[in-house]
């Protein structure tokens, strides 16, 4: 995945666990993991030290794809205040292609809207104090 | 099991009433509260001695006193044989405040049980009350970083619906102005005076699409609403709302569903008023009116098409012919909704219950359905990944 590093401190940084941990640092590497069940296969995002499908504990870790396809997206004008000097900001859902769900940033460009279904890709935006998934559009 | 109803109701009108930090003088929220008991008291015609459970809405985090059920006992001197205690579930509160009262007076633990609920925020500015409501969309570590705010999730639907369904902006926005005329006739309601669609489009990007007037304002509000047995109720000789059927479904997400689905279908919303239609042996199509908990004019939309009052990809169009307005096919939120009646969340799911006991007892005056014999009511948390509908209807 692409790497962008931006000059500032995450506004709500996330917490990280031994559990976790691995995600994290795969990520600020340009890598992106989650963890998938060892007996019924199935992926799980956010990672989780148990499969949320078929409650069997120890799942391992796993690379996906970083592609996938906008399912909707917002423009936020009104926020948290750790997130004031943002505004405006977009997020959004990403449909990954191996059939995950993510919700995180969407990064637009001059200002121009996204397209609902429009294919997108997975970067890392890598804050002065860690890293941080985003969507961009493909191409 | 008993069957319960609702026998009394009283609530201030949603307003700005929290002072802020400093003031010299202070509004406190059990004094409000007290004076509420009383009026729904007499307004169901027990007394004191007649109630034996107290179910409430947990106060936002500002309220300074703590334990505010247990508080309230001592507060009114209320000795209880039910419940005392308090609820807590997102947007669903006070909802379930008034499902667990319910379930004190079916099980049998009290003829009289008391559902109440006070939130006072507005004195806190948006951005500050918005530090606290991001750790409640999303996982906390995996989605709130990317600062996702309660609302936002809505806009998200309505992009997906208008995209999937072709529906105009003006549609949706429709649900606004159908919602302030509703306003206009509740005296309970915060925003009152009219407001054409044109205001609606012109007002400034919240989360787009919507804007301004498509969004909850902030406010305050309060509610007791008194839950009887039957038997209590007949003996009142006077009308009351028989709740005649229940349903709740969480659909085991919380805001998003990691497996990609239908995010607009709003599933738990079609369980759960499925489940309620069968409790109370009706059809969808017997409801005289729906009252919706929907903070953003897309929800109410997406949320009728799950019950199955409107046609999927039909509920903006619907709202835009004014079929879901007073003296339409199926007037869907008479009290003006969250957006205009006010959106004192840990309290909206009371005035909701006291907006179809209105119908349903005669007293709505002039925003009163015809011959209303039939609502339903549902309240909803996160995305709609949960929602509770109650069915009540016109007795007496």
């Amino acid at each position: 995945m692409e790497i962008l590093n931006v000059n500032k401190e995450r506004p709500y940084p996330p917490r990280v666990t031994e559990f976790t941990s691995p995600f994290w640092e795969s990520l600020g590497e340009g890598l992106l993991q989650t963890t998938q069940c060892q007996r019924c296969h199935k992926l799980s995002f956010p990672p989780k030290p148990i499969c949320p499908h078929c409650w069997m504990d120890s799942p391992g870790w796993t690379s996906i794809k970083h592609t996938g396809t906008l399912y909707s997206w917002t423009t936020i004008h009104a926020s948290p205040a750790q997130f004031s000097n943002d505004l405006p900001y977009t997020v959004g859902i990403v449909d990954l292609d191996d059939n995950l769900r993510v919700a995180c940033r969407v990064l637009t460009k001059d200002g121009i809207a996204p397209t609902v279904d429009a294919r997108v890709r997975l970067v890392v935006v890598m804050y002065q104090d860690g890293p941080l998934l985003a969507a961009a559009l493909a191409g | 099991m008993k069957r319960a109803a609702i026998i009394g109701t009283s609530a201030i009108p949603v307003s700005r009433y929290q002072t802020a930090e400093g003031d010299p003088v202070q509004v406190v929220e059990h004094e409000i509260l007290a004076k509420l008991v009383i009026e729904a008291l007499d307004d169901a015609g027990v007394s004191k001695d007649d109630v034996n459970a107290i179910v409430c809405a947990q106060p936002r985090p500002y309220t300074r006193q703590k334990y505010f059920s247990t508080f309230m006992a001592s507060y009114l001197r209320l000795r209880c044989t039910g419940i005392v205690m308090e609820t807590m579930g997102n947007g669903m509160t006070a909802a379930l405040a008034f499902d667990k009262a319910v379930d004190e007076v079916v099980l049998g633990r009290a003829d009289v049980a008391i559902a109440m609920g006070i939130n006072m925020e507005s004195a806190i500015t948006s951005s500050e009350h918005m530090k606290d409501s991001l750790r409640t969309t999303g996982d906390v570590d995996f989605h709130s970083p990317s600062g996702f705010t309660p609302i936002s999730w809505y806009g998200m639907d309505a992009q997906r619906y208008m995209y999937e369904y072709g529906v105009s902006r003006e549609q949706l926005a429709s649900v606004a102005v159908k919602n302030r005329y509703h306003a206009s006739l509740n005296p309970l309601a915060q925003y009152r005076k009219p407001i054409s669609l044109g205001e609606v489009l012109a007002q400034r990007p919240i989360v787009e699409p919507l804007g301004l007037f498509e969004v909850p304002p902030r406010g305050d509000g309060a509610c007791v609403v008194v839950v009887a047995s039957e038997d209590v109720a007949k003996q009142l000789n006077k009308p009351y709302a028989l709740i005649k059927g229940r349903g709740f479904f969480h659909e085991g997400a919380h805001q998003i569903n990691e497996v990609p689905n239908d995010m607009i279908a709003f599933d738990a919303a079609t369980r759960a008023s499925s489940q309620a239609y069968d409790n109370a042996g009706i059809a969808v199509q017997d409801l005289d009116f729906a009252e919706i908990y929907a903070p953003c004019t897309i929800v109410e939309v997406l949320a009728g098409e799950a019950i199955g009052i409107t046609p999927r990809g039909q509920g903006a169009i619907w709202a835009a012919e004014g079929k879901t307005t007073l003296g339409g096919q199926i007037p869907v939120s008479t009290s003006g909704s969250l957006t205009s009646r006010g959106h004192p969340s840990y309290a909206t799911p009371l005035y909701n219950a006291i907006e179809v006991a209105d119908q349903l007892r005669g007293r709505a005056q002039s925003r009163q359905v015809k011959d209303a014999k039939l609502g339903l009511m549902m309240n909803e948390l996160g995305n709609y990944n949960a929602a509770l509908v109650h069915i009540l209807e016109a007795v007496g």
